[in-house]
Protein backbone atom coordinates (compact mmCIF):
# COMPACT_ATOMS: atom_id res chain seq x y z
CA UNK A 1 0.00 0.00 0.00
CA UNK A 2 1.52 3.43 -0.82
CA UNK A 3 1.36 6.37 1.49
CA UNK A 4 -1.65 8.99 0.57
CA UNK A 5 -0.14 12.40 1.31
CA UNK A 6 2.87 13.75 0.05
CA UNK A 7 4.07 15.66 3.02
CA UNK A 8 4.67 13.27 5.64
CA UNK A 9 4.60 14.64 9.31
CA UNK A 10 6.45 13.40 12.17
CA UNK A 11 4.42 14.22 15.58
CA UNK A 12 5.65 14.08 19.41
CA UNK A 13 3.72 12.89 21.62
CA UNK A 14 4.90 14.20 25.20
CA UNK A 15 3.85 15.48 28.71
CA UNK A 16 6.59 15.88 30.78
CA UNK A 17 4.63 14.38 33.70
CA UNK A 18 4.59 10.27 33.64
CA UNK A 19 1.45 7.64 33.51
CA UNK A 20 -0.78 10.65 31.66
CA UNK A 21 -1.25 8.67 28.54
CA UNK A 22 1.26 9.74 26.59
CA UNK A 23 1.83 5.77 25.15
CA UNK A 24 -1.51 5.42 24.91
CA UNK A 25 -2.77 8.31 23.22
CA UNK A 26 0.46 7.31 20.63
CA UNK A 27 -0.84 3.50 20.29
CA UNK A 28 -4.38 4.68 19.69
CA UNK A 29 -4.64 7.87 17.74
CA UNK A 30 -1.96 5.57 15.18
CA UNK A 31 -4.23 2.49 15.04
CA UNK A 32 -6.89 4.77 14.29
CA UNK A 33 -5.37 6.50 11.26
CA UNK A 34 -3.88 3.48 9.85
CA UNK A 35 -7.23 2.05 9.79
CA UNK A 36 -8.44 4.37 7.79
CA UNK A 37 -5.36 3.27 5.44
CA UNK A 38 -3.03 6.22 6.35
CA UNK A 39 0.57 4.60 6.60
CA UNK A 40 2.02 5.43 10.26
CA UNK A 41 4.90 4.68 11.70
CA UNK A 42 5.25 4.56 15.67
CA UNK A 43 8.62 4.90 17.16
CA UNK A 44 9.16 4.46 20.64
CA UNK A 45 11.88 6.62 22.71
CA UNK A 46 11.43 5.70 26.34
CA UNK A 47 14.57 3.37 26.12
CA UNK A 48 14.94 1.57 28.74
CA UNK A 49 11.01 1.94 29.65
CA UNK A 50 9.48 0.17 26.81
CA UNK A 51 5.61 -0.27 26.63
CA UNK A 52 4.47 1.06 23.10
CA UNK A 53 5.29 -2.87 22.19
CA UNK A 54 3.15 -4.09 24.88
CA UNK A 55 -0.44 -1.72 24.31
CA UNK A 56 -0.14 -2.60 20.79
CA UNK A 57 0.15 -6.40 21.51
CA UNK A 58 3.23 -6.83 19.89
CA UNK A 59 5.88 -7.59 22.63
CA UNK A 60 6.60 -11.24 21.04
CA UNK A 61 7.43 -10.16 18.01
CA UNK A 62 10.13 -7.22 18.57
CA UNK A 63 13.34 -8.90 17.04
CA UNK A 64 15.67 -5.39 16.69
CA UNK A 65 15.43 -2.46 18.78
CA UNK A 66 16.06 1.25 17.98
CA UNK A 67 19.61 1.48 19.21
CA UNK A 68 20.80 -1.97 17.35
CA UNK A 69 18.90 0.66 13.79
CA UNK A 70 21.13 3.31 15.08
CA UNK A 71 24.78 1.60 15.66
CA UNK A 72 24.08 0.37 12.50
CA UNK A 73 23.51 -3.79 13.56
CA UNK A 74 20.40 -3.90 11.54
CA UNK A 75 18.31 -2.52 8.97
CA UNK A 76 15.78 0.09 9.34
CA UNK A 77 13.45 -2.04 7.29
CA UNK A 78 13.86 -4.99 8.98
CA UNK A 79 13.84 -3.83 12.27
CA UNK A 80 10.15 -2.24 11.73
CA UNK A 81 7.53 -4.40 13.52
CA UNK A 82 4.34 -4.77 11.31
CA UNK A 83 1.24 -4.69 13.36
CA UNK A 84 -1.01 -7.67 13.37
CA UNK A 85 -4.08 -6.19 12.65
CA UNK A 86 -3.44 -2.81 10.45
CA UNK A 87 -1.11 -3.54 7.54
CA UNK A 88 -0.20 0.21 7.06
CA UNK A 89 1.06 0.70 10.76
CA UNK A 90 4.76 -0.45 11.77
CA UNK A 91 6.12 0.19 15.32
CA UNK A 92 9.96 0.64 15.69
CA UNK A 93 10.47 -0.80 19.28
CA UNK A 94 12.88 0.82 22.02
CA UNK A 95 15.62 -1.06 23.95
CA UNK A 96 14.43 -2.23 27.17
CA UNK A 97 18.40 -3.04 28.05
CA UNK A 98 19.82 0.16 27.20
CA UNK A 99 19.13 3.64 28.25
CA UNK A 100 17.88 7.31 27.00
CA UNK A 101 21.93 8.15 26.37
CA UNK A 102 22.52 6.00 24.01
CA UNK A 103 21.37 7.92 21.44
CA UNK A 104 21.36 11.44 20.37
CA UNK A 105 18.86 13.79 18.88
CA UNK A 106 20.93 13.57 15.49
CA UNK A 107 20.38 9.76 15.39
CA UNK A 108 16.67 10.19 15.98
CA UNK A 109 16.54 13.06 13.28
CA UNK A 110 18.58 10.89 11.21
CA UNK A 111 15.83 7.79 11.25
CA UNK A 112 13.07 10.10 10.64
CA UNK A 113 14.64 11.42 7.30
CA UNK A 114 14.95 7.77 6.40
CA UNK A 115 11.27 6.65 7.47
CA UNK A 116 9.26 9.94 5.58
CA UNK A 117 9.21 8.77 1.97
CA UNK A 118 7.01 5.91 3.37
CA UNK A 119 4.91 6.53 5.37
CA UNK A 120 2.32 9.47 6.03
CA UNK A 121 2.57 10.22 9.83
CA UNK A 122 5.42 9.28 11.82
CA UNK A 123 4.55 9.50 15.85
CA UNK A 124 7.21 9.80 18.65
CA UNK A 125 6.64 8.31 21.80
CA UNK A 126 8.61 10.53 24.31
CA UNK A 127 9.22 9.52 27.39
CA UNK A 128 8.12 11.17 30.38
CA UNK A 129 11.15 13.84 31.81
CA UNK A 130 13.02 16.86 30.54
CA UNK A 131 16.28 15.25 29.98
CA UNK A 132 18.10 13.75 27.32
CA UNK A 133 15.04 11.35 26.70
CA UNK A 134 12.90 14.27 25.56
CA UNK A 135 15.57 16.20 23.78
CA UNK A 136 15.98 12.86 21.56
CA UNK A 137 12.09 12.52 21.13
CA UNK A 138 11.56 16.09 20.19
CA UNK A 139 14.50 16.95 17.80
CA UNK A 140 12.80 15.17 14.44
CA UNK A 141 9.23 16.36 15.33
CA UNK A 142 7.25 18.75 12.84
CA UNK A 143 4.40 19.20 15.73
CA UNK A 144 3.64 17.93 19.04
CA UNK A 145 0.85 17.01 21.22
CA UNK A 146 1.21 17.50 24.76
CA UNK A 147 -1.01 15.22 26.86
CA UNK A 148 -2.58 15.90 30.23
CA UNK A 149 -4.60 15.16 32.74
CA UNK A 150 -7.12 17.71 34.51
CA UNK A 151 -5.02 18.16 37.69
CA UNK A 152 -2.55 20.91 38.90
CA UNK A 153 0.88 18.52 38.94
CA UNK A 154 -0.03 17.49 35.01
CA UNK A 155 -0.76 21.08 34.10
CA UNK A 156 2.24 22.24 36.00
CA UNK A 157 4.41 20.03 33.92
CA UNK A 158 2.81 20.44 30.65
CA UNK A 159 3.79 24.39 31.03
CA UNK A 160 6.62 23.58 31.70
CA UNK A 161 6.80 21.37 28.70
CA UNK A 162 5.36 23.80 26.27
CA UNK A 163 7.50 26.53 27.16
CA UNK A 164 10.27 24.30 26.38
CA UNK A 165 8.62 23.35 22.64
CA UNK A 166 8.01 27.14 22.19
CA UNK A 167 11.99 27.42 22.58
CA UNK A 168 13.24 24.73 20.17
CA UNK A 169 11.74 24.54 16.82
CA UNK A 170 8.24 24.38 17.54
CA UNK A 171 5.25 27.62 17.10
CA UNK A 172 2.21 28.25 19.19
CA UNK A 173 0.34 26.38 15.90
CA UNK A 174 2.49 23.52 15.90
CA UNK A 175 1.16 22.30 19.44
CA UNK A 176 -2.12 20.65 20.10
CA UNK A 177 -3.45 19.95 23.64
CA UNK A 178 -4.90 16.86 24.27
CA UNK A 179 -6.75 16.35 27.71
CA UNK A 180 -7.06 13.11 29.08
CA UNK A 181 -9.10 11.22 31.84
CA UNK A 182 -11.52 13.75 32.35
CA UNK A 183 -14.47 12.64 34.67
CA UNK A 184 -17.28 15.52 33.49
CA UNK A 185 -18.79 14.83 36.60
CA UNK A 186 -16.21 15.98 38.63
CA UNK A 187 -15.94 18.98 36.87
CA UNK A 188 -19.61 20.03 36.79
CA UNK A 189 -18.93 19.23 40.92
CA UNK A 190 -16.23 22.18 40.96
CA UNK A 191 -13.84 19.61 42.35
CA UNK A 192 -11.72 19.23 38.87
CA UNK A 193 -10.45 21.26 36.81
CA UNK A 194 -12.60 22.08 33.71
CA UNK A 195 -11.70 22.22 29.48
CA UNK A 196 -11.93 25.93 30.15
CA UNK A 197 -9.50 26.40 32.79
CA UNK A 198 -7.22 24.30 30.94
CA UNK A 199 -7.51 25.68 27.97
CA UNK A 200 -7.12 29.45 29.43
CA UNK A 201 -4.00 28.76 31.63
CA UNK A 202 -1.87 26.73 29.11
CA UNK A 203 -2.87 28.67 26.02
CA UNK A 204 -2.89 26.58 23.42
CA UNK A 205 -5.31 25.05 20.98
CA UNK A 206 -7.14 22.10 22.37
CA UNK A 207 -7.05 19.03 19.82
CA UNK A 208 -8.86 16.43 21.65
CA UNK A 209 -10.74 15.41 25.37
CA UNK A 210 -9.92 11.97 26.33
CA UNK A 211 -12.82 10.79 29.25
CA UNK A 212 -12.14 8.49 32.02
CA UNK A 213 -12.88 5.08 31.38
CA UNK A 214 -12.00 1.84 32.43
CA UNK A 215 -12.33 -0.12 29.63
CA UNK A 216 -8.98 2.18 28.10
CA UNK A 217 -7.60 -0.51 31.44
CA UNK A 218 -9.00 -3.40 29.63
CA UNK A 219 -8.00 -2.83 26.54
CA UNK A 220 -4.14 -2.16 27.60
CA UNK A 221 -3.58 -5.40 29.75
CA UNK A 222 -4.94 -7.38 26.36
CA UNK A 223 -2.43 -5.43 24.32
CA UNK A 224 -5.48 -4.45 22.25
CA UNK A 225 -6.26 -0.20 21.07
CA UNK A 226 -9.29 0.87 22.37
CA UNK A 227 -10.08 2.40 19.23
CA UNK A 228 -11.77 -1.24 18.33
CA UNK A 229 -14.39 -1.17 21.15
CA UNK A 230 -17.02 0.82 19.29
CA UNK A 231 -19.06 1.37 23.07
CA UNK A 232 -16.19 2.96 24.48
CA UNK A 233 -16.60 7.29 25.22
CA UNK A 234 -12.54 7.08 25.58
CA UNK A 235 -12.25 4.94 21.68
CA UNK A 236 -14.63 7.71 20.18
CA UNK A 237 -12.59 10.77 21.92
CA UNK A 238 -9.35 8.98 20.16
CA UNK A 239 -10.78 7.96 16.77
CA UNK A 240 -11.86 12.04 16.95
CA UNK A 241 -8.31 13.17 17.48
CA UNK A 242 -7.19 10.79 14.68
CA UNK A 243 -9.44 12.48 12.38
CA UNK A 244 -8.73 15.98 13.25
CA UNK A 245 -4.83 14.56 12.37
CA UNK A 246 -5.62 13.93 9.40
CA UNK A 247 -6.97 17.10 8.77
CA UNK A 248 -10.96 16.21 9.03
CA UNK A 249 -12.92 19.23 10.47
CA UNK A 250 -14.52 17.10 13.60
CA UNK A 251 -16.12 19.05 16.83
CA UNK A 252 -14.48 17.92 19.50
CA UNK A 253 -16.52 16.48 21.80
CA UNK A 254 -15.92 18.09 25.48
CA UNK A 255 -18.61 16.33 27.66
CA UNK A 256 -19.63 19.92 29.32
CA UNK A 257 -22.60 21.87 28.62
CA UNK A 258 -23.55 23.27 25.26
CA UNK A 259 -22.07 26.84 25.61
CA UNK A 260 -18.44 25.35 26.15
CA UNK A 261 -18.46 23.07 23.16
CA UNK A 262 -19.36 26.39 21.07
CA UNK A 263 -16.16 27.78 22.33
CA UNK A 264 -14.47 24.53 21.68
CA UNK A 265 -15.27 24.32 17.97
CA UNK A 266 -13.43 27.70 16.93
CA UNK A 267 -10.15 26.62 19.17
CA UNK A 268 -9.34 23.38 17.66
CA UNK A 269 -9.90 24.22 14.21
CA UNK A 270 -6.92 26.46 13.64
CA UNK A 271 -4.57 23.07 14.55
CA UNK A 272 -3.33 21.05 11.82
CA UNK A 273 -6.01 22.74 9.45
CA UNK A 274 -2.92 23.53 7.27
CA UNK A 275 -2.31 19.99 6.25
CA UNK B 1 39.00 54.55 46.80
CA UNK B 2 36.65 52.79 48.85
CA UNK B 3 36.56 53.17 52.76
CA UNK B 4 35.52 50.28 54.90
CA UNK B 5 33.59 51.72 58.06
CA UNK B 6 32.15 49.79 61.10
CA UNK B 7 28.70 52.14 62.07
CA UNK B 8 26.48 50.44 64.58
CA UNK B 9 28.12 47.19 64.47
CA UNK B 10 27.19 47.37 60.86
CA UNK B 11 29.96 47.47 57.97
CA UNK B 12 29.52 50.66 55.31
CA UNK B 13 31.44 50.64 52.29
CA UNK B 14 31.87 54.34 51.28
CA UNK B 15 32.68 54.63 47.21
CA UNK B 16 35.05 57.05 46.24
CA UNK B 17 36.11 58.32 42.87
CA UNK B 18 37.41 54.97 40.62
CA UNK B 19 36.32 52.49 38.34
CA UNK B 20 34.57 49.76 38.79
CA UNK B 21 37.92 47.03 37.98
CA UNK B 22 39.41 48.76 40.60
CA UNK B 23 36.56 48.65 43.23
CA UNK B 24 36.52 45.17 42.25
CA UNK B 25 40.36 44.11 43.07
CA UNK B 26 40.50 46.56 45.77
CA UNK B 27 37.77 44.80 47.59
CA UNK B 28 38.71 41.38 46.73
CA UNK B 29 42.21 41.77 48.17
CA UNK B 30 40.63 43.51 51.37
CA UNK B 31 38.00 40.60 51.81
CA UNK B 32 40.75 37.98 50.81
CA UNK B 33 43.14 39.04 53.65
CA UNK B 34 40.63 39.58 56.54
CA UNK B 35 38.17 36.99 55.56
CA UNK B 36 37.51 35.78 59.30
CA UNK B 37 36.92 39.25 60.26
CA UNK B 38 34.35 40.03 57.15
CA UNK B 39 32.15 37.46 57.09
CA UNK B 40 28.92 36.90 58.85
CA UNK B 41 28.51 40.96 58.87
CA UNK B 42 25.75 43.00 57.20
CA UNK B 43 27.04 45.79 54.44
CA UNK B 44 26.13 48.58 53.14
CA UNK B 45 27.34 50.21 50.14
CA UNK B 46 27.98 54.14 50.05
CA UNK B 47 29.28 57.34 48.52
CA UNK B 48 29.50 59.26 45.70
CA UNK B 49 31.47 56.39 43.34
CA UNK B 50 28.49 54.11 43.07
CA UNK B 51 26.65 56.78 41.37
CA UNK B 52 28.27 56.19 37.89
CA UNK B 53 28.81 52.54 37.75
CA UNK B 54 26.14 50.73 36.11
CA UNK B 55 23.65 47.99 37.75
CA UNK B 56 25.79 44.70 36.64
CA UNK B 57 28.91 46.63 37.76
CA UNK B 58 27.01 47.17 41.77
CA UNK B 59 25.14 43.66 41.35
CA UNK B 60 28.75 42.09 40.51
CA UNK B 61 30.16 43.98 43.33
CA UNK B 62 27.28 42.45 45.67
CA UNK B 63 28.21 39.49 44.13
CA UNK B 64 32.07 39.50 45.32
CA UNK B 65 30.63 40.62 49.03
CA UNK B 66 28.31 37.50 49.20
CA UNK B 67 30.80 35.18 48.08
CA UNK B 68 32.90 36.56 50.58
CA UNK B 69 30.14 35.52 53.65
CA UNK B 70 28.57 39.10 53.80
CA UNK B 71 25.23 39.98 53.92
CA UNK B 72 23.84 42.76 51.92
CA UNK B 73 21.94 45.38 53.09
CA UNK B 74 20.20 48.26 51.02
CA UNK B 75 19.20 49.68 53.84
CA UNK B 76 20.80 52.84 55.22
CA UNK B 77 21.89 52.84 58.70
CA UNK B 78 19.73 55.41 59.67
CA UNK B 79 20.64 56.91 62.84
CA UNK B 80 23.83 58.17 61.73
CA UNK B 81 22.68 59.62 58.54
CA UNK B 82 21.02 62.93 57.90
CA UNK B 83 17.43 63.17 56.25
CA UNK B 84 18.93 64.74 53.48
CA UNK B 85 21.64 62.13 52.75
CA UNK B 86 19.01 59.59 52.92
CA UNK B 87 16.79 60.56 50.30
CA UNK B 88 19.28 61.08 47.97
CA UNK B 89 21.09 58.00 48.26
CA UNK B 90 18.61 55.58 48.92
CA UNK B 91 17.62 55.75 45.21
CA UNK B 92 20.12 54.28 42.60
CA UNK B 93 20.49 55.81 39.19
CA UNK B 94 17.30 55.68 37.52
CA UNK B 95 17.71 53.20 34.75
CA UNK B 96 18.33 54.24 31.05
CA UNK B 97 15.15 53.79 28.91
CA UNK B 98 16.65 51.89 26.72
CA UNK B 99 16.94 48.92 29.22
CA UNK B 100 13.42 48.30 29.39
CA UNK B 101 12.24 44.97 27.71
CA UNK B 102 8.55 44.26 26.45
CA UNK B 103 7.24 40.83 26.26
CA UNK B 104 4.28 39.67 23.53
CA UNK B 105 3.98 35.55 25.16
CA UNK B 106 2.91 34.02 27.86
CA UNK B 107 6.28 32.72 30.74
CA UNK B 108 5.66 29.62 31.63
CA UNK B 109 6.55 27.55 34.28
CA UNK B 110 10.27 27.04 34.57
CA UNK B 111 11.37 29.80 32.25
CA UNK B 112 12.99 33.44 33.66
CA UNK B 113 13.19 36.34 32.42
CA UNK B 114 14.99 39.77 33.40
CA UNK B 115 15.15 43.33 32.60
CA UNK B 116 17.55 45.82 33.56
CA UNK B 117 14.92 48.50 33.21
CA UNK B 118 10.92 48.16 33.33
CA UNK B 119 9.51 45.16 32.60
CA UNK B 120 6.15 44.88 30.81
CA UNK B 121 4.84 41.24 29.64
CA UNK B 122 1.78 41.01 27.22
CA UNK B 123 1.02 37.78 28.33
CA UNK B 124 0.45 35.79 31.23
CA UNK B 125 3.45 34.63 33.90
CA UNK B 126 2.58 31.29 35.17
CA UNK B 127 3.60 29.03 37.95
CA UNK B 128 6.98 28.87 38.80
CA UNK B 129 7.99 31.32 36.29
CA UNK B 130 10.35 34.02 37.36
CA UNK B 131 10.53 37.58 36.09
CA UNK B 132 12.57 39.99 37.37
CA UNK B 133 13.56 43.88 36.61
CA UNK B 134 15.65 46.73 38.10
CA UNK B 135 12.39 48.82 37.69
CA UNK B 136 8.80 48.12 37.48
CA UNK B 137 7.05 44.73 36.74
CA UNK B 138 3.68 45.46 34.91
CA UNK B 139 2.08 41.91 33.63
CA UNK B 140 -0.95 42.84 30.73
CA UNK B 141 -2.23 39.29 32.48
CA UNK B 142 -2.36 36.79 35.30
CA UNK B 143 1.02 36.58 37.32
CA UNK B 144 1.10 33.60 39.12
CA UNK B 145 4.98 32.85 39.48
CA UNK B 146 7.60 35.15 41.26
CA UNK B 147 8.13 38.70 40.88
CA UNK B 148 11.18 40.52 41.83
CA UNK B 149 10.78 44.45 41.00
CA UNK B 150 13.82 46.34 41.87
CA UNK B 151 15.99 44.09 42.00
CA UNK B 152 18.90 46.23 42.43
CA UNK B 153 17.64 47.55 45.80
CA UNK B 154 15.07 50.40 43.80
CA UNK B 155 12.35 50.91 46.76
CA UNK B 156 10.35 53.08 45.01
CA UNK B 157 9.29 50.16 41.89
CA UNK B 158 6.06 48.44 41.82
CA UNK B 159 4.53 45.84 40.53
CA UNK B 160 1.13 45.86 38.57
CA UNK B 161 -0.56 43.11 37.02
CA UNK B 162 -4.74 42.50 35.24
CA UNK B 163 -4.74 39.44 37.86
CA UNK B 164 -1.98 39.88 40.48
CA UNK B 165 -1.94 36.40 42.34
CA UNK B 166 1.86 35.27 42.49
CA UNK B 167 3.17 33.26 44.55
CA UNK B 168 6.14 35.61 45.75
CA UNK B 169 6.43 39.14 45.43
CA UNK B 170 9.59 40.54 46.03
CA UNK B 171 10.45 44.55 45.93
CA UNK B 172 14.01 45.38 46.33
CA UNK B 173 15.27 43.27 49.36
CA UNK B 174 11.18 42.82 50.65
CA UNK B 175 9.67 39.45 50.22
CA UNK B 176 6.14 38.47 50.79
CA UNK B 177 4.38 35.84 49.71
CA UNK B 178 0.56 35.05 48.37
CA UNK B 179 -2.01 34.44 51.08
CA UNK B 180 -3.01 31.13 49.26
CA UNK B 181 -6.63 32.87 48.45
CA UNK B 182 -8.12 32.14 45.14
CA UNK B 183 -10.06 35.93 44.10
CA UNK B 184 -13.18 35.18 41.94
CA UNK B 185 -13.17 38.20 39.92
CA UNK B 186 -9.66 39.60 39.46
CA UNK B 187 -9.24 43.49 39.45
CA UNK B 188 -5.99 45.22 38.89
CA UNK B 189 -3.50 45.87 41.26
CA UNK B 190 -0.69 47.28 42.62
CA UNK B 191 2.15 46.06 44.90
CA UNK B 192 4.10 48.70 46.50
CA UNK B 193 6.73 49.22 49.53
CA UNK B 194 5.01 51.21 51.96
CA UNK B 195 7.85 51.40 54.66
CA UNK B 196 9.85 48.60 54.38
CA UNK B 197 6.50 46.70 53.98
CA UNK B 198 5.03 45.12 50.52
CA UNK B 199 1.37 46.33 50.61
CA UNK B 200 -1.29 45.57 47.84
CA UNK B 201 -3.76 47.90 46.83
CA UNK B 202 -6.51 48.05 44.12
CA UNK B 203 -4.94 50.02 41.35
CA UNK B 204 -6.16 53.95 40.73
CA UNK B 205 -5.27 56.12 38.28
CA UNK B 206 -5.06 58.88 41.21
CA UNK B 207 -3.25 57.07 43.27
CA UNK B 208 -0.82 56.35 41.44
CA UNK B 209 0.26 59.43 40.00
CA UNK B 210 -0.07 60.97 43.40
CA UNK B 211 2.61 58.83 44.45
CA UNK B 212 5.36 59.27 41.50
Amino acid sequence: MDKKLPESKVIVVTSGKGGVGKTTTVANVSSALARVGYKVAVLDLDIGLKKLDLLLGLENRVIYDIVQVIEGEIELKKAMVKDKRFPCLHMLPAAQTRNKADITPEQVKDVCEQLRPDYDFIFIDCPAGIEQGFQNAIAAADQAIVVTNPEISAVRDADRIIGMLLSAQFDDDDIGLVVNRLRPEMVKDGNMLSIDDLVEHLSIDLLGVIPEDKNVVISTNKGEPIILNEKSAAAAALNNIAMRISGKEVEIPTFQEESVLQKLKTFGRKFFSTM
Amino acid sequence: MIKIKGINGNLVFVFGPGTCTEYLTYLSSHLAQNNALFAGSTVYFRGEGLKDLSHQEIAALQKLCLENGLILNNNEPEKTVSKTETAKSRHLPEPPAGQDVFIHRHIRSGQKVHADGCLVVWGDVNESAEITAGGDIIVLGKLAGIAHAGCFGRKDSVVFALNLAPSQIRIADKISRSSGDNVKNPVPEIAYLDEDAICISKYSVRKSIKNK
